[in-house]
């Protein structure tokens, strides 16, 4: 499939946060300022990618070969957990200055479902390498757009109004709900489906 | 001398439900509510889905509690977890295959499910097997009730039935309202329902 | 039941958790960071306000300035001399501690003095308000007043004044800082302590333009200037800086600007009296006395105004008998003799 195809049905037509509903924990929990939202952006586009590598080479080097392709849900996560164990001892050792700006948000990443999710669905339609590092690259930019988006909207409303039943949690749904349905906008764009 | 009674252990089944109602007072579990919740029977499927996963894990990790130590603890339970949600994922696709087909990632996805880890850590690693599985009944519950109460409601609005059974005339099922069927309108229902939990005070806190 | 499958299994899964084991414990050695103990101790001393007015980045961050000799043990104006003292003790240091600064609001343009040009309807926040046209209030360079400082304050000393201008407690005010990086506008400055005289205008227009939106406002007439005894005021981009070495905070350019633009923080100020052996030279009441506040006919008792001498010392400098002396407020006294 084409490469910017693939990228932008991952960035904007099927994005992860708005249209699949992946990763929302996160994002709710992480999107209260934008200062934080982009250090768990930088978090996660950077474990995503590395994830989506070594997981299509295990499953496609060991896993498929030999007929275990049931243990990939348990590889899997063990793979990203070990990964994101490694990239926090790594950077806070070489990039401290990388460290300070998303370290804290690393250990979140390892309940992430969109990095997870990127993982499976890089098997499960079938892309070579090349096409899973522009999914994954494609997911996590989604991600970073929906999430700074929506902290954006989320400092705002601080200062806004609000009744009391639908202070904190309610009204950022109402946003979210409003974020997707302007991001419904973009189906069938350049014939990519929802 | 006197003993406070012990509170009785029905609470730990209880909980769960309403009162800790794990997807929308604790806010976890959110991505499967909102994604499997269509339709009242994917809802359902999906809740008997997370119940076999949560039950079993619960239980299995009161089991090992002992041996776990606690630096590993994590990886422990994810191995747990993972194998509960690798025989689901089997199971389904051999006796279930159009459920799957709708479920798609998120039965996988049930691995990192907030819920299951949660209560795992918060509740399996210390309390005995019966109360943890009385935890994992409880929350089932929870997660059941409010998946499949969002799965009737946008059942109901998008197609006029229920569980497939027609409830509404036929004028209203020729042009539905397709709303709360799409992705805005499941991010825009929670938050409705959220809001009447906060207006009635139901929940902890 | 196929028992090579098990085995696969188990070999696959139990060598890629082996792998990822020995690839953690390994990169656990050779990544370590050495955790210097002192840091520990220093940050456990700290009060943990993470407010930045060390100019760290938070506790963590001075800590380990002060742990690898970057940084001073007294920057923590919060703590004050009882955190000093422990950081200076912990590292080995003399330390005194560090006065905190107050913070000051550098505009007196509230609800009366400064009318507003238009009425807004949105969020009631300065930050949102003055991104539109600058804010609702006529003078662009002035506090918005819808309290954003009120809210950000961590020790609740800033509440909103009726005047439309918030009120800062000094005796609450820690002097972190918070408030002067959130304001828009930046009308909220720290002064040291001992300063009592300062100029409340941020206004870069002159005469008319300010006139017109402001009634307190500087217009850069330069009075002030002019009548400074110490020099320590030049102007620059129409507002008046003041060299704060210099200045002695006599309180002339107070009483002298045609607006009120500058704020005396003292409590009260003395009042000059003259002395018996005053000859009458009238040096006080015609070479120093900027207001007026000496009469006497030449060679009789002098004899200062009360109501109109604003203690500002001048008299002292030029009596050639030593016949007037301050007294009254607060400290003034030793500033100016």
């Amino acid at each position: 499939m084409n490469p910017t195809k693939i990228f932008l049905g991952a960035f904007l037509v099927n994005n992860i946060l708005l249209m699949r509903f992946i990763a929302l924990c996160s994002f709710f929990g992480v999107s209260t300022s934008i200062n934080t939202s982009v250090g768990m952006s930088a978090a996660v586009i950077f474990v995503t990618l590395l994830a989506a590598w070594v997981s299509w080479v295990l499953y496609h080097a060991l896993l498929a070969p030999l007929g275990l392709v049931f243990l990939r849900t348990a590889v899997f996560i063990l793979v990203i957990a070990g990964l994101v164990q490694f990239v926090e001892l790594f950077l806070k050792r070489y990039v401290r200055a990388l460290y300070s700006a998303m370290g804290i948000y690393l250990p979140l990443i390892t309940t992430n479902c969109a990095i997870l999710a990127v993982t499976f669905l890089n098997i499960d339609y079938g892309y070579n390498l090349l096409q899973s590092t522009i999914y994954a690259l494609g997911v996590a930019a989604g991600y970073a757009l929906a999430i700074i988006l929506f902290a954006a909207i989320r400092e705002r409303l601080e200062d806004s109004p609000i009744s009391q039943s639908f202070r904190g949690y309610p009204i950022a749904f109402v946003g979210a709900s409003l974020i997707s349905l302007a991001f419904l906008g973009f189906a069938s764009l350049f014939g990519i489906t929802l | 001398m006197s003993v406070p009674p012990r509170p009785s252990r029905l609470r730990y089944l209880t909980s769960g439900i309403v009162k800790e109602n794990p997807v929308l007072i604790l806010m976890i579990g959110l991505c499967p509510t909102l994604a499997t919740s269509t339709t009242t029977s994917d809802a359902l499927g999906m809740s008997a889905a997370v119940a076999f996963v949560l039950i079993g894990s619960n239980v299995v990790i009161s089991l090992v509690r002992r041996f776990v130590q606690p630096e590993i603890r994590i990886p422990i339970f994810i191995i747990i977890i993972s194998t509960f949600v690798t025989i689901i994922d089997y199971a389904l696709q051999a006796y279930q295959p159009s459920l799957y087909r709708v479920l798609g990632v998120f039965v996988p996805l049930i691995v990192v499910n907030c819920i299951i880890l949660g209560r795992a850590e918060a509740f399996a690693y210390g309390h005995g097997v019966f109360d943890s599985l009385l935890d994992g009944i409880g929350n089932s519950l929870g997660f059941a009730l409010m998946v499949v109460v969002m799965g009737v409601i946008r059942e109901f609005t998008a197609s006029g039935s229920i569980l497939g059974k027609a409830l509404t005339p036929a004028f209203y099922r020729q042009a539905p309202m397709l709303f709360l069927l799409m992705p805005p309108g499941a991010f825009f229902l929670i938050g409705i329902l959220k809001a009447l939990v906060n207006r009635f005070g139901i929940g902890k806190g | 039941m196929d028992w090579s499958i098990v085995l696969k299994s188990a070999l696959a899964l139990g060598g890629c958790g082996i792998g990822i084991a020995i690839l953690l414990l390994i990169a656990s050695i050779k990544l370590a960071v050495k955790v210097d103990e002192r840091e520990a101790a220093v940050r456990a001393a700290l009060p943990g306000a993470n407010c930045g007015a060390c100019g760290f980045p938070g506790c963590d961050g001075y800590a380990a300035a002060v742990a690898s000799g970057k940084a001073p043990p007294n920057a923590c104006t919060v703590g004050g001399p009882a955190v000093a003292g422990e950081v200076g003790r912990i590292m080995g240091l003399e330390s005194t501690a560090a006065e905190a600064p107050v913070a000051v609001l550098i505009c007196r343009g509230g609800l009366a003095e400064a009318p507003r040009r238009f009425h807004y309807e949105g969020t009631y926040n300065c930050r949102q308000a003055a991104l539109l046209l600058g804010g609702p209030k006529g003078c662009v360079y002035g506090c918005v007043g819808m309290g954003h400082c009120v809210g950000v304050c961590p020790v609740r000393a800033i509440t909103m004044g009726a005047d439309g201008l918030p009120d800062i407690d000094e005796a609450k005010c820690i002097g972190c800082g918070v408030c002067v990086r959130d304001c828009p506008k930046q009308v909220i400055r720290l002064l040291r302590r001992p300063k009592l005289v300062y100029l409340a205008c941020a206004s870069h227009d002159r005469g008319k333009a300010v006139k017109s939106v402001c009634q307190v406002g500087c217009i850069a007439c330069g009075v002030c200037v002019k009548n400074c005894p110490a020099g320590a005021l030049t102007l620059v981009d129409n507002l008046p800086v003041m060299d704060e070495a210099k200045c002695i905070d006599c309180g002339i350019c107070v009483h002298k600007c045609p607006t009120g633009s500058f704020v005396d923080r003292a409590k009260g100020r003395p009042q000059a009296i003259i002395h018996k052996n005053c000859t009458g030279c009238t040096l006080c009441a015609t070479k120093a006395c900027r207001f007026k506040a000496i009469e006497g006919e030449p060679k009789q008792q002098h004899r200062v105004i009360a109501e109109k001498c604003i203690g500002c010392g001048e008299c002292i400098k030029v009596c050639p008998v030593d016949a007037i002396s301050m007294v009254g407020a607060l400290g003034h006294a030793e500033r100016l003799t």
